[in-house]
């Protein structure tokens, strides 16, 4: 009875009534979205406790913030995956840092935040990480690090030691062969 | 570059996905509004990659539901917190600090360079969007159906799991003739066909099956009842029921 979808809403019918922080719309919202979500985050952490941490504080985070969302701007689950996915990176950084030393370099934190959240498994699951992981190393490495680890095309750059332009011309390339792969 | 090739050249899957710059984000926020090319190419990606997305669904336990469900139902609204969406800083920790000295020491050698880029990046911006400033063209007939006042537009949007499906129908109440234009709806079996059904006094009545094999112009249909107010669309059997299944409704629209 928990789980039942009492109401079908249109996109816009369920931003209006998200944006006026009615409950009855943010249980359709979890019903609908949280296995994208969880997805998302499941690529990025392996620990299910810390998943289902991470995605409750996301639908909170959505409560708190509907306001922020402008439909003109993207649809509402482009802020969502957004949401989430920042969400989720921040995360994993507090926690890293937490229990790492804070004198590694950031090469070493890049390669060892892979090992730390068990990379191979995660590349393993069915979803995006999957996919990119079919792409040549260059374009993977570029999206490894910008994606995955939130790092700005500048920080991509320092890491690889190669050209700003260089970090943005592998990301388009990747993201176009990323796009072949889509259903 | 042309704006085809600008188009394709990866810059709205790096939109979508939150991978921007706050300079290329705002850049293409811009151009999105001027060109409606532009943002169509964005929408059908921000479509495209939610489906891929809600392809790879994978549910947490019921546990985690019924915890998160039962905060949802307890959340009362509070005064905002605000954070930044897409344009998000990412935190950032003190492992940045042993490279921080040297970034500062490159930083002040660049901000020249960066001042000139800006400045170059600024006229093409610029020159981006007077481009992208000539109207989109339509057909003379399909145009005539937009412009005439007595036609009433009506939003039909997903409903629930087809929340991605679009379409926009236009009435003409003196003719009793709809145009629609298919935004996005799934190509429908040779088994199925998709069929509108205006609500005339809170009940279904049907106005005929979409010809769904046209896209990117205007399906014309007539025999649409007069005191319509809301209308459905939902996926039959190929040629169409008498009664709309209610599990198959795509599509909602209210004048």
């Amino acid at each position: 009875m928990l789980l039942t979808e009492q109401q079908q809403y249109t996109e816009p019918e369920l931003v209006t009534a998200l944006k006026k922080h009615d409950n009855k719309a943010y249980r359709y919202l979890y019903l609908h979205y949280r296995g994208s979500l969880f997805n998302v985050i499941t690529q990025l952490v392996t620990d299910t406790e810390t998943a289902n941490d991470i995605l409750q504080d996301v639908f909170v985070t959505i409560w708190k913030n509907i306001d922020k969302y402008d439909p003109g701007k993207g649809r509402l689950f482009t802020w969502l995956h957004t949401l989430t996915r920042n969400t989720t990176i921040n995360s994993t950084r507090a926690k890293n840092f937490k229990v790492h030393n804070q004198n590694e370099s950031l090469t070493d934190v890049v390669y060892n935040i892979g090992e730390k959240n068990g990379l191979e498994q995660q590349i393993n699951q069915i979803g995006l990480r999957k996919q990119v992981h079919l792409l040549r190393d260059d374009y993977k490495n570029v999206l490894e690090l910008s994606y995955y680890n939130g790092f700005t095309q500048e920080e991509v750059a320092k890491v690889l030691d190669i050209p700003v332009g260089t970090v943005k011309t592998r990301l388009r390339n990747a993201l176009i062969e990323l796009r072949k792969q889509f259903v | 570059m042309s704006d085809k090739d600008y188009i394709s050249s990866g810059i709205i899957e790096q939109y979508v996905l939150g991978l921007c710059t706050p300079e290329e984000e705002a850049e293409l926020e811009q151009l999105r509004k001027v060109d409606a090319a532009f943002n169509e190419a964005i929408i059908n990606f921000e479509i495209q990659f939610e489906n891929e997305m809600m392809r790879y669904a994978s549910m947490p336990g019921a546990a985690t539901d019924n915890k998160i469900l039962e905060q949802i139902d307890s959340l009362k609204p509070t005064p905002v917190v605000p954070i930044s969406i897409g344009k998000a800083k990412i935190i950032r920790y003190n492992w940045l600090r042993p490279v921080a000295a040297a970034a500062i020491l490159v930083l002040g050698t660049s901000v020249v360079f960066n001042y000139i880029l800006y400045s170059k990046n600024k006229k093409q911006q610029q020159e981006l969007v007077n481009r992208n400033t000539t109207p989109v063209t339509l057909p003379v007939a399909d145009y005539n159906i937009l412009k005439d006042p007595a036609i009433t537009p009506v939003a039909m949007y997903g409903v629930g799991y087809h929340a991605i499906c679009r379409c926009t129908m236009f009435w003409d109440k003196k003719t009793g003739k709809v145009y629609i234009m298919i935004h996005h709806l799934p190509k429908s079996s040779s088994e199925q066909d998709y069929q509108l059904w205006a609500n005339v006094d809170g009940k279904p009545v049907s106005v005929g099956i979409i010809n769904d094999v046209i896209r990117d112009r205007f399906i014309e249909m007539s025999n649409m009842p007069a005191g319509a107010t809301s209308f459905i669309v939902t996926l039959e059997k190929a040629g169409g029921t008498t009664v709309p299944t209610e599990d198959e409704i795509y599509l909602k629209g209210t004048i």
